[in-house]
């Protein structure tokens, strides 16, 4: 008797019924937050993809590290009064990591928005249980979180070491410093609002990332370049109200605001307006932004 | 079993363009062929059916459930696959098909495991970590079809699935096709190429000008069997025979072109042939084809318009 090979081979698994849950509208929101988290820390794509995003985290906690250590060094050398006066606490950190999440929202902007329009992918996405209001929300939300966690995870670290590193003690910094508690997330937020709402507009409007995120880098420099000139050159009745397009001004007096901190100078400021201008116009800007972004969409699909 | 889809004095408009006007069908379920030339109005049919487009009158039915109040719970049951471009090309196969499970809601290690299994259905099993930036056109198609059938749903639109395919491709997407009616998938299939509709599809729906001239059978749509017959001799004597006996009879040359609607063309042609004293010299089957039905059918639309 030979014993031979099985010559039987699968050819065809065939096909079996999903029978398991489905999450419906809140599920396909869920995974829209989710692929944005991905798109925008270039997660499951390309090597190339990842350099933007985690150069600027590493410049974020780099930024912390560098910081901490000088608080540390200046308190074991005992020169308080530098600690206390000379070196950036909490809110002059956020004139640094500001700069940075410019940078972080310009390109991330765009790249939750462009790719999907343009590459024709929202067909799929309005095929799913999903409304073109609820894609927008997830990825308003996806944008928001990233950011926030941006700006807040290095301040989170920047506080718990000041509070390591402090001569009181940890405990005794927690209890003196505990506005800094809510300082930081409404800062923060604001900053988001403030930059994700021009970076909406222009990534609603422009095809291709790059030329987004240039385009969105372009109008902060040159609007604020616009708003001195309403305020230092131009002399005619109302040409104050030309300060108000410092769009990227606002975010800083708003955080100078809540810092309980003297305004430094700026065009708003220098044209007269409180710094509850500047907030307005934050809402105002993020209202027309969403009611832009919303018009576009809904005839897009 | 309720319908596939319903509709009801279906019109859509873009501006002043009527891209649906009155249309009126009851669709069961199986593989639907959605036939008629570019602009007839399949891709505007396809999209209100799902919801995406809010028609200017009429009601729709999509799995027995109304569209203007449950467009989101009918979504979650069907697929869609749409004509152009709809594939990130900096996602693999696999995360991109996953995604769209989930999106559909699946939860994440379902919507995974779906990915691999129908992508492994579609022919791209190896090619799954791919990016699909570097995928060819027949790999693109077979990734549209695998991302709107891998949450399992009970009803696939696809619309124009062969379009940009070479003959190979197109023979393998017709074939998946095919196969998903065999899992219970019902399919419907919009194209202007009515030889796919007739390899694949056993109920026909026709538009033409934003109407739906014809929905039923495939068997049924008129198409009619008819005879090749080449005589000896002059042929217009058994021509005028079979004609007053209710047959469409063209004559060309020695030829006789013999459709019949009722009687059996074979019986027919012969009694004629008997009748006449006609010689036979060559004897050949024809039919009538969808494009011919569909040519006539949408003629007859125009006339009565």
């Amino acid at each position: 008797m030979t014993n031979r090979p099985p010559e039987a081979v699968i050819v065809d698994r065939g096909y079996r019924h999903y029978e398991g849950n489905r999450k419906g509208r809140r599920g396909a929101m869920g995974a829209v937050i989710r692929d944005g988290f991905r798109r925008v820390l270039g997660l499951r794509r390309k090597g190339r993809r990842k350099i933007l995003p985690w150069t600027l985290i590493t410049m974020m906690l780099v930024s912390v590290a560098v910081l901490s250590a000088l608080h540390y060094a200046a308190n074991q050398i005992g020169v308080t009064d530098l600690v206390a006066d000379e070196l950036p606490h909490n809110r002059e950190y956020f004139e640094f990591i500001s700069r940075v999440a410019l940078l972080f929202i310009a390109f991330a902007t765009p790249e939750l928005l462009v790719p999907d329009r343009e590459q024709g992918v929202l067909a799929v996405y309005l095929s799913r249980p999903l409304r073109t209001i609820d894609y927008l929300a997830a990825k308003g939300m996806s944008l928001g979180i990233l950011m926030l966690a941006f700006l807040m995870i290095p301040q989170t670290i920047f506080h718990l070491l000041l509070g390591v590193f402090s001569p009181d003690g940890f405990t005794s910094y927690m209890v003196d410093n505990l506005d800094v508690l809510w300082q930081v997330p409404a800062t923060s937020l604001a900053y988001f609002l403030g930059f994700a709402s021009v970076a909406l507009i222009v990534a609603t409007l422009i095809p291709r990332v790059g030329f987004a995120a240039g385009i969105f880098l372009g109008v902060m420099i040159m609007f604020n370049g616009l708003a001195e000139f309403f305020v230092e050159v131009a002399d005619f009745s109302g040409s104050e109200y030309g300060a108000l397009l410092a769009f990227e001004e606002h975010p800083h007096l708003v955080r100078d605001w809540i810092f309980g901190a003297s305004t430094s100078d700026y065009a708003v400021t220098r044209a007269g307006f409180e710094p509850w201008v500047a907030l307005m116009a934050i809402v105002a800007i993020s209202v027309l932004a969403v009611t832009l972004a919303w018009n576009r969409y809904r005839k897009l699909s | 079993m309720t319908p596939l889809f319903a509709t009801r004095n279906l019109t859509h408009s873009y501006g002043d363009v009527k891209a649906l006007e009155d249309v009126t069908l009851d669709v069961p379920r199986g593989r639907i062929g959605l036939v008629g030339a570019n602009g007839a109005g399949k891709t505007t049919l396809i999209r209100n059916l799902l919801g995406m487009l809010q028609p200017a009158g009429g009601q729709m039915e999509v799995l027995g459930r109304p569209v203007s109040r449950e467009s989101l719970d009918i979504r979650s049951l069907v697929g869609f696959m749409p004509e152009g471009n709809c594939l990130p090309l900096d996602q693999t196969a696999a995360d991109f098909v996953g995604y769209a499970a989930e999106l559909a809601g699946l939860p994440t290690d379902a919507a995974r495991r779906r990915s691999s299994e129908i992508l492994f259905l579609v022919g791209l099993h190896e090619e799954r970590f791919r990016f699909l930036g570097d995928f060819s056109t027949g790999m693109f198609q077979r990734v549209k079809l695998a991302q709107a059938i891998v949450h399992d749903p009970q009803v696939a639109f696809l619309d124009e699935p062969a379009s940009g395919l070479d003959p190979e491709g197109r023979d393998h997407m017709l074939e998946l096709i095919r196969r998903l009616g065999d899992f219970g998938i019902s399919v419907v299939f919009s194209s202007h190429i009515l030889s796919d509709i007739e390899e694949t599809c056993d109920w026909v729906v026709m538009l033409d000008g934003g109407k739906a001239i014809r929905s039923g059978p495939i068997g049924d749509l008129g198409i009619i069997e008819g005879l090749i017959v080449e005589v000896l001799g002059d042929p217009e004597p058994a021509a005028r025979w079979m004609t007053e006996r209710g047959a469409t009879v063209k004559v060309t040359g020695a030829q006789l072109d013999v459709r019949t609607t009722g009687e059996d063309a074979f019986t027919l042609v012969r009694d004629a042939l008997v009748a006449t004293n006609v010689g036979v010299r060559r004897l050949g089957q024809s039919a009538v084809t969808l494009e011919e039905t569909f040519i006539r059918e949408a003629e007859e639309e125009d006339r009565r318009d």
